[in-house]
C-alpha cells in the first residue's frame, strides 16, 4: 500500500520540484509566521492532510467507498499554489532595493522551470470552432441529423468522443467507454471490425445492421473488400476525408410533423 | 445575434452572482466586503440553492423543464431581494461596495506588477476560447449537458451512446452539467459551447478572484505584495503541467468539469472561508450568521461539483477545525463547523443508500 501511495503522489506532483518549493515554503512559514491563524492553515494543515493520505487505514477507508483512480484528489485540498506564492511574497516583502527585484525575477524564473507551459501540452490545439469539437464532426452530424428523432451512426473510434457533445441526437452503437483500457477496452465486435486497417464488409455489414446503424462513417483512406452496395450500403456524402455510407435497408422515417 | 447571447451569458454568471451576493454580505472588513467577494459568495450560494433544487428533481425522475422553471423563479426573486436591498441600503447611505485593493497608480513596481497581473489574466482568459483541450471526459459530462438541453431529460440517457437507461444515481447527485444546461438553455447558446467556451472564461477568473481575496487577508503590504502574490499564482499554474493531476491542470484543461470548479473555486473558498473564521477566532468577534451561509453553501457545492466533494470538504473542515480548536482552546467551534458539514454527509448517505 504504501509503494501505491508514493507512486500516486509522485504522479501528482510531477517534477518533484514543486514538493521542493511546497516543503521550502512550509518551512518558512513555520519559522517565519507569526500570525496563529495562518500556522493552522498553511503549516499545520498540510502537515496533517499529508499525513492522512500516506495512512494506509484512512487510504483502505477512501479506496473502498470512493474508488482507488481517484485517491489522489485527497492532494486538491492541499493549498500548494496559495503556499508557495504566500511564502515567496512574505519574502519578497521583507527585502529590500534590488534585492527584491532579483528575489522576484529568481522566484519567477525557478517557478517556470520547475514545469513547463501548458499550452504547450499535446492535448492542446487551436479550437476550429466555436463548439470546440472538430469541423468534420461538426460537419458530418449536420448532414446526418434527422429532424424530430434520433439516428443511429457509428463513427471511427477517433471521433466516438466529440460526437454527441456536439448532436446529442445522434446516437451510436458504442461511445468513448471503448477506448479506455480499464473499462470495455475493444470488447465490440462492431469496433474490432470497424477499425481494422482493411474493412471486411462481409463481416461489418451484419454488423451494424445488427444495431440499426442508418448510417456509417468511415476513413476515406480505409480499404474495403466487397461491394457496399451488396448491403444495401449507398455514399451519402464525402466530407473531411470520411465517407459517410447509408444503410438504406435501415429505415429512417422523419415525424409527419417535421417532414 | 452572438453579442446578445453573451450578454444574457454575463447576466446570469456575472450580474445575479453579484446580486445574490449583494444580499449575503460577510463583510468580515472593507477589503472582503468588495465586488469579488460578491461575486464568487454569491455564485457559490446560486450554486448550492441549484444543488438543492435539482438533486430532488433528478431522483424523481422529473423533467428538466421543471428544473429551469423553479429554478428561473428563484433567480427572479434573489434578483428583486438584491433590488430592494440595494435601495434601501442607499437610502441609508451605506457604500456597499469597496474599491479593489493594492491597484494604486502612484505607486509605480505595484502599477507595474497589475498591469502583468491583468495581461497574464487575460492570456489565459483568450487562450480558453482560443485553444481547446481533447478531453475524453468530456464525453461524459459535456455530452450530458447537451442531452438535457436537447431531451429534456436528467440522467437518463447514457451520455456515451444515447441509449435510455435507469436513473444515473451516482452522478446524479452531483449535477453540475445540469447547471450547465441550464445556462445554455437560458441563453439560447448549444451546451457544448456553453461548456467549452463561455464557462471556462467565467470560472478561470473566479479562481483568480478567490486568490486575490486569499492574499487580501494573508498579505499585509497591498500594493507590491499582492499583485506579486497573484503573479506567482498564474505563474504556478500557467507552468503547473508538471502533471496530469493538479487541481491547477485540471483548470486551464478542463474548467468545464464540475470537479475542476471543485478543486479551483470549491476547495480555496473553503479555505478563505476558514482563514475569515479563524482570524476572527483570535480576534475574539462574533461570527455573523451569514458567514455560515456561505460555509455551507460551500459545502453544498462541493456536493454539486462532485461526489467525492462531500467527502472533501468534511475532511478540510474536520483536520481545520480541530487544529483551531487545540491552538485556540476553543473546542465549541467545532460544533457549528460539524453543523455546515451536515448536508454534506446527509449526501454520502444518500449516495450509499440510493447505490
Amino acid at each position: 500500500m504504501w509503494e501505491t501511495l508514493r507512486n500516486l503522489f509522485d504522479e501528482y506532483m510531477g517534477t518533484g520540484l514543486i514538493v521542493i518549493f511546497f516543503v521550502i515554503s512550509l518551512i518558512y512559514l513555520w519559522v517565519q509566521e507569526k500570525r496563529k491563524y495562518i500556522r493552522i492553515l498553511f503549516v499545520y494543515v498540510p502537515v496533517i492532510l499529508l499525513c492522512l493520505f500516506f495512512q494506509p487505514l484512512f487510504a483502505k477507508l477512501v479506496y473502498n467507498t470512493a474508488g482507488r483512480e481517484i485517491y489522489y484528489r485527497l492532494l486538491w485540498l492541499l493549498p500548494v499554489t496559495v503556499t508557495i506564492a504566500f511564502a515567496a511574497v512574505t519574502l519578497y516583502l521583507r527585502l529590500s532595493g534590488k534585492r527584491k527585484i532579483v528575489f522576484a525575477l529568481a522566484a519567477a524564473g525557478m517557478i517556470m522551470a520547475s514545469g513547463s507551459f501548458i499550452y504547450r501540452n499535446p492535448y492542446f490545439q487551436k479550437a476550429e470552432n466555436f463548439y470546440h469539437v472538430p469541423d468534420c464532426v461538426v460537419h458530418i452530424c449536420d448532414a446526418i441529423v434527422a429532424p424530430g428523432r434520433e439516428v443511429m451512426a457509428v463513427f471511427p473510434l477517433e471521433l466516438v468522443q466529440y460526437v454527441r457533445q456536439y448532436e446529442p441526437t445522434i446516437c451510436m452503437p458504442y461511445g468513448r467507454e471503448m477506448t479506455v483500457e480499464s473499462w470495455y477496452y475493444f470488447q465490440s465486435d462492431l469496433l474490432n471490425e470497424m477499425e481494422r486497417d482493411v474493412i471486411n464488409l462481409d463481416r461489418l455489414a451484419p454488423l451494424a445492421k445488427e444495431k440499426g446503424c442508418h448510417y456509417i462513417i468511415l476513413s476515406e483512406d480505409k480499404k474495403m473488400n466487397g461491394s457496399p452496395e451488396k448491403y444495401g450500403w449507398e455514399v451519402f456524402e464525402r466530407m473531411d476525408g470520411y465517407v459517410i455510407y447509408r444503410d438504406t435497408e435501415i429505415i429512417l422515417e422523419i415525424p409527419a410533423d417535421h417532414s | 445575434m452572438i453579442a446578445v447571447k453573451l450578454l444574457i451569458s454575463a447576466f446570469y454568471l456575472l450580474v445575479m452572482p453579484v446580486a445574490a451576493g449583494s444580499i449575503f454580505r460577510v463583510r468580515e472588513s472593507s477589503r472582503t466586503g468588495n465586488l469579488v467577494f460578491q461575486w464568487v459568495g454569491g455564485q457559490i450560494f446560486l450554486w448550492a440553492c441549484f444543488q438543492l433544487l435539482c438533486v430532488p428533481m433528478i431522483l424523481l425522475e422529473a423533467d428538466f423543464a421543471w428544473v429551469r422553471v423553479c429554478y428561473s423563479v428563484f433567480l427572479a426573486l434573489v434578483m428583486a431581494l438584491a433590488v430592494v436591498l440595494r435601495v434601501r441600503r442607499k437610502k441609508k447611505r451605506v457604500v456597499a461596495v469597496t474599491p479593489i485593493r493594492g491597484f494604486d497608480r502612484k505607486n509605480a513596481a505595484g502599477y507595474i506588477l497589475w498591469v502583468i497581473f491583468f495581461a497574464l489574466l487575460l492570456l489565459q482568459l483568450v487562450q480558453a476560447v482560443r485553444m481547446t483541450y481533447r478531453d475524453g471526459d468530456d464525453a461524459f459530462y459535456v455530452a450530458v449537458s447537451s442531452i438535457t438541453q436537447d431531451a429534456q431529460t436528467m440522467y437518463r440517457k447514457l451520455p456515451y451512446t444515447g441509449f435510455t437507461t435507469e436513473l444515473d444515481v451516482r452522478h446524479g447527485l452531483a449535477p453540475f452539467p445540469i447547471w450547465i444546461a441550464y445556462l445554455a438553455e437560458m441563453t439560447d447558446v448549444r451546451a457544448v459551447s456553453m461548456a467549452h467556451v463561455i464557462l471556462p472564461v467565467v470560472l478561470i477568473a473566479m479562481t483568480y478572484g478567490i486568490f486575490y481575496l486569499l492574499g487580501d487577508v494573508l498579505i499585509p503590504e497591498k500594493e507590491e505584495g499582492l499583485p506579486l502574490f497573484l503573479i506567482f499564482t498564474e505563474l504556478l499554474v500557467l507552468f503547473g503541467d508538471y502533471s496530469f493531476y493538479t487541481p491547477e491542470n485540471f483548470m486551464i484543461a478542463r474548467s468545464r468539469q464540475g470537479k475542476a470548479a471543485l478543486g479551483n473555486i470549491v476547495i480555496p473558498m473553503l479555505w478563505l472561508l476558514l482563514l475569515l473564521l479563524f482570524r476572527r477566532l483570535k480576534q475574539g468577534k462574533k461570527i455573523p450568521l451569514g458567514y455560515y451561509v456561505l460555509f455551507v453553501a460551500t459545502a453544498l457545492t462541493g456536493c454539486l461539483c462532485s461526489t467525492l466533494g462531500a467527502m472533501l470538504i468534511c475532511v478540510l473542515a474536520g483536520v481545520a477545525g480541530l487544529c483551531a480548536a487545540i491552538v485556540y482552546r476553543r473546542w465549541k467551534i467545532l460544533i457549528p463547523l460539524a453543523l455546515c458539514c451536515l448536508p454534506n454527509v446527509c449526501y454520502t448517505v444518500l449516495y450509499f443508500v440510493l447505490e
